[in-house]
């Protein structure tokens, strides 16, 4: 199977021929004639369906994260009944290739010829930014997942809602970890070359000096590397205390595995953010190679907020929930609880931001908060080690938890 | 010490990795000057099968000829249609085709094993490690040295040394005599692709337990194939050693003394190569396309 | 005489009418995407100087496009967005690569052209993915300057749309003109016949360098306009895979038509945005239609309706 109809997946209502703009032009019409009695305004919201476009990777290489952001949001609809606040859900889904022009295209035809009332997704940071002045000059509310710091920084926006971490937050823990657990040992770091790694790395080293650890030499190698041989025997040359890695995807699997024939593993331990080790993309491909090392992340399957998700995400016959299929439940999360402040109506979108960033949001990723400054969530970060399981299955497990971790924001 | 020598023998494996996705690509565009793109579909479906084998528990070593099976049979129903119809026609209409073929076995091949990375279990035997000067260097990386070697020479012996090697040979220069000789060239040349695809699928059968297999390595995988024939000279048998050879040490030793700039170095080096040899390591009779 | 006159002037007025009908009439998503359709199938069209003159397949291709979109980008970061500014930087950078280029494949060809170019894109890219100062590295720049002139602000998708049907319809007469010019034949005979062009006295390393500058000025005045359809520019621009995307849209439109590129590359876009939205499997529909293309069309849409006009 695998055919799913991306936009009819999950609401039988439009598996017939999709509404086609007649009706909403109807609609449209009726509201347009019926603005002026203020009482009916609302009854009509409540019958409109409302349309969520979702922007993400289902090709190129963020496929698999793609696919689960995508049924972590899809879970979410369905457990609600496909109606938020009350409102039919109409739901949307763009694939962006991982590529920023394809994913503005994207975003504009969402906008301008689907009329989506509001825009979630993105996994890419180059795309998140490329839609920053896309939405915002569109004036359209847009729940951002990409983990760039810029998002939260210079290209924070008023329409741009963040219900996820930036790197900062994990490259910063990191090094307290390191710091407290470690003793200021000689960590060497190591990092694909592309601006998360950068990012991840740079947090990590300045933090790590600050708290009087001594940061080892910085080595980069380029996105997707096919054999990572020849760096890991400049590794076991150098014999560092521990390591501070970030690759993600196929190159987290195959530096995992090699670092594991290399003998490695065991032996110096290894510190990375989440998405190094992730519970869904990474962790099932590498066996027990990674067995002991630790990550800071704001997603842990064995965090006390994710359990029900866990049980749900699941039965649907999906692995033990990973980053992405958790961050699109949580973007769903927050998008019903958005509408349900604001009784299902989108129209004062000022008011609708300020009830969302009012009070916190219950989420999987624990209680949410947000900084009213940039949209920016504010997390609780995990420290996750990564054990065996009951079951024999590695697991990212909390060993730690750093709460309520802001960004600086348009400060830093 | 041990040090230079692990790199050197980084590179060696990484190498032979390269001879054998390469060869497969080399032997149809020297043999009957077929460009075929879809070569690394081939291989990502040889790793597929691998894994899938290797999962299953059935006896390990039966692994590879599995996913040379898959990949020959995938092969033997792309010649009958459509690539037989291209054999004559220009090197570009040739990309074209076999470029959209492998768009559409990439795709098909994320239906059917998904976009999940899987990576193969592999044997206790194969997981050792052997240290030299005290550096560490694993066992499958020989087992892949070994086997490259082996592979490598097996088919020249074949091409080379067989009447059959001859026949095919004749075939390229001048097909009309050899038909003249009661020998059909066109099994001839089927067998030939065949052959290429069921060393695509080797070489992904033993490639897995180092690249892993995702949707998109097929891509990666072609493209360091073909850099490697192209380097080597199109498809002298020797051409190709050298092309892996130059690639392997281009790319692992640009890690090792840059990591940083590792593909702008590796990828100057081979242009310059190319700018020094327009024509690769080994050049081949010039012929009109 | 009047004849041939109005065999002129029927292409041109369908032109005209094909850019003023949707600029009256299409909503801002739809003269966006138009406007994106134009300039990458202007890229493409001058990839058909190369391919379909002169026989020199290049996966190097959207290395003079984005390279001319970063320096485009850049120039109008530091100095505005003034068009004239940006459309100078951008071809200028894109010539200059060219020339580069141009000397590069001066004695290759074939399959070594093929990956030559595309060993020299990519050298092109890792620049662009590594100056992180300058470029933005993975995550690119954005929050760019709309384009001006004068006092004319031109960032609207009307504005957009017929800046890049302009432009298309300069670089389309542009490149005929080189076609039906000596160095249009002389390239042709260079892929043809490459040692009577050499024994006739015409040197084909010259040949190919003043095809590349052609290409590359056409590809580099369509690649500056690209940033400025969404404000922002990144390495996807520079990437080999564009360059990949650019034959296959060149190879729908039908390779040696000039205009087949217009028409490839919208049909190629409007394929990917608009399956896309329906199904999971876009690549094998685009895969599958881009192998009917090969085995039935090979001259493409553009030769199918040549074939089909002339009866």
């Amino acid at each position: 199977m695998g055919m799913l109809h991306p936009r009819d997946a999950l609401h039988p209502a439009t598996l017939a021929p999709r509404p086609a703009a007649g009706r909403r032009q109807v609609l449209g019409g009726l509201a347009a004639a019926l603005a002026g009695l203020p009482l009916a305004a609302p009854a009509l919201a409540q019958a409109q369906p409302l349309r969520i476009g979702m922007i993400t990777s289902l090709s190129g290489p963020f496929t698999a994260l793609g696919e689960s952001m995508r049924a972590g949001m899809q879970l979410l609809l369905a457990q609600s009944g496909n109606r938020l606040a009350g409102r039919p859900v109409e739901f949307l889904v763009e694939d962006d290739q991982a590529r920023p022009e394809e994913g503005a295209r994207r975003a504009r035809k969402l906008i301008g010829q689907d009329r989506v009332d509001l825009l979630c997704g993105v996994i890419s940071s180059g795309v998140a930014l490329a839609l920053r002045d896309v939405v915002t000059e569109a004036r359209t509310p847009t729940f951002l997942l990409g983990s760039a710091n810029d998002l939260a920084r210079k290209a924070a926006s008023p329409y741009i809602v963040r219900p996820t971490k930036t790197n900062w937050m994990l490259g910063s823990t990191a090094a307290r970890w390191a710091r407290e657990k470690l003793g200021g040992a000689r960590v060497l770091t190591v990092a694909s070359d592309y601006a998360a790694g950068r990012e991840y790395v740079g947090d990590f080293v300045e933090t790590y000096r600050q708290l009087g650890g001594r940061p080892g030499r910085t080595l980069w190698t380029p996105l997707g590397s096919a054999d990572f041989g020849p760096l890991l025997t400049t590794i076991a040359a150098e014999r560092p205390e521990a390591v501070y890695g970030f690759f993600a995807g196929s190159d987290a699997v195959r530096f995992l595995r090699q670092w594991q024939e290399y003998r490695l593993a065991g032996r110096v331990p290894l510190i990375g953010p989440g998405a190094f080790f992730d519970q869904e993309d990474v962790l099932p491909a590498v066996g027990d190679a990674a067995l002991g090392a630790f990550s800071t992340f704001h997603q842990s399957p064995t965090a006390p907020a994710s359990a029900a998700f866990n049980r749900a995400y699941m039965a649907t016959g999906k692995p033990l929930p990973g980053e992405f299929s958790t961050t699109g439940y949580v973007c769903g999360q927050v998008i019903r609880a958005l509408l349900e402040r604001t009784g299902g109506t989108l129209a004062d979108w000022e008011a609708a931001r300020a009830a969302l960033f009012g009070a916190p949001v219950e989420t999987a990723f624990g209680t949410m908060p947000f900084d009213p400054r940039n949209g920016q969530a504010i997390l609780d970060i995990h420290v996750n080690a990564v054990r065996r399981g009951e079951d024999g299955r590695m697991v990212n497990t909390v060993v730690h938890t750093y709460p309520q971790l802001r960004d600086p924001g348009p400060d830093a | 010490m041990g040090y230079a020598i692990v790199q050197v023998l980084n590179a060696l494996s990484f190498s032979a990795l390269l001879l054998l996705t390469g060869l497969g690509l080399s032997v149809v565009l020297s043999l009957m000057n077929f460009v075929n793109l879809a070569h690394g579909a081939f291989y990502l479906l040889g790793s597929y099968v691998a894994v899938l084998w290797l999962a299953s528990g059935a006896p390990w070593w039966l692994a590879f000829p599995a996913a040379f099976l898959a990949a020959a049979l995938a092969g033997a129903l792309l010649e009958r249609f459509p690539f037989r119809r291209f054999y004559a026609r220009p090197h570009l209409m040739q990309v074209l085709l076999t470029y959209g073929i492998s768009v559409i076995l990439a795709d098909l091949m994320r239906w059917g094993f998904g976009a999940q990375i899987l990576t193969p279990e592999l044997p206790a035997a194969l997981r050792g490690v052997v240290f030299l000067f005290d550096m560490p260097f694993p066992l499958y990386r020989l087992f892949l040295i070994g086997v490259g070697a082996v592979l490598g020479l097996l088919l020249w012996l074949l091409l080379d040394r067989t009447l059959w090697g001859a026949a095919l040979r004749a075939a390229v220069t001048d097909r009309g005599i050899v038909e003249t000789l009661g020998i059909d060239t066109r099994r001839l040349f089927a067998a030939v692709l065949v052959l290429s695809a069921g060393l695509g699928g080797l070489s992904g059968a033993l490639g897995a337990g180092m690249l892993a297999a995702y949707p998109g390595l097929d891509e990666e995988v072609l493209i360091l194939a073909l850099i490697t024939v192209v380097v080597g000279g199109l498809g002298s048998f020797g051409g190709t050693v050298a092309g892996a050879l130059v690639v392997g040490f281009a790319l692992t030793f640009s890690k090792v003394w840059f990591p940083e700039f590792a593909n702008v170095v590796a990828f100057s080096a081979m242009a310059g190569f190319l700018l020094l040899r327009p024509h690769g390591f080994v050049a081949p009779p010039l012929r009109q396309v | 005489m009047r004849r041939a006159l109005l065999s002129r002037a029927a292409p041109m007025a369908a032109a005209l009418l094909a850019l003023a009908l949707p600029a009256a009439l299409a909503g801002p998503f739809h003269l966006r995407f138009l406007a994106e359709i134009l300039l990458l199938g202007t890229a493409v069209m001058s990839l058909d100087l190369l391919v379909g003159s002169g026989g020199l397949v290049s996966l190097g291709h959207a290395a003079l496009f984005g390279t001319a979109a970063y320096a485009a980008a850049v120039a109008a970061l530091h100095l505005g967005g003034n068009l004239l500014l940006v459309l100078g930087a951008g071809t200028g950078a894109a010539l200059l690569l060219a020339a580069l280029m141009g000397v590069a494949i001066m004695r290759s060809s074939h399959l070594f052209l093929l990956i030559l170019t595309l060993l020299l894109g990519q050298i092109a890219w890792e620049v662009a993915f590594h100056w992180r100062a300058v470029t933005g590295g993975a995550d690119g720049l954005r929050g760019l300057p709309p384009l001006s002139l004068g006092p004319w602000r031109l960032d609207g998708p009307r504005a957009l749309f017929l800046l890049a049907g302009g432009l298309a319809l300069a670089a389309h007469a542009l490149a005929r003109s080189f076609v039906a010019a000596p160095i249009g034949r002389a390239l042709v005979g260079a892929r043809e016949q490459p040692l009577r062009m050499s024994a006739l006295g015409y040197s084909t390393a010259r040949i190919r360098l003043r095809a590349m500058l052609a290409a590359g000025g056409i590809a580099g005045a369509a690649g500056s306009l690209y940033p400025f359809l969404n404000l922002y520019v990144g390495p996807q621009s520079v990437h080999w895979s564009l360059s990949a995307t650019m034959i296959i849209m060149l190879v729908i439109g039908g390779v040696g038509s000039l205009w087949g590129a217009f028409l490839g590359s919208a049909v190629y876009l409007a394929l990917q945005t608009y399956v896309s939205a329906y199904t999971d499997r876009w690549q094998l529909f685009v895969g599958v239609i881009f192998v009917l293309i090969v085995l039935l069309l090979p001259h493409g849409l553009a030769g199918a309706a040549a074939r089909w006009r002339r009866g």
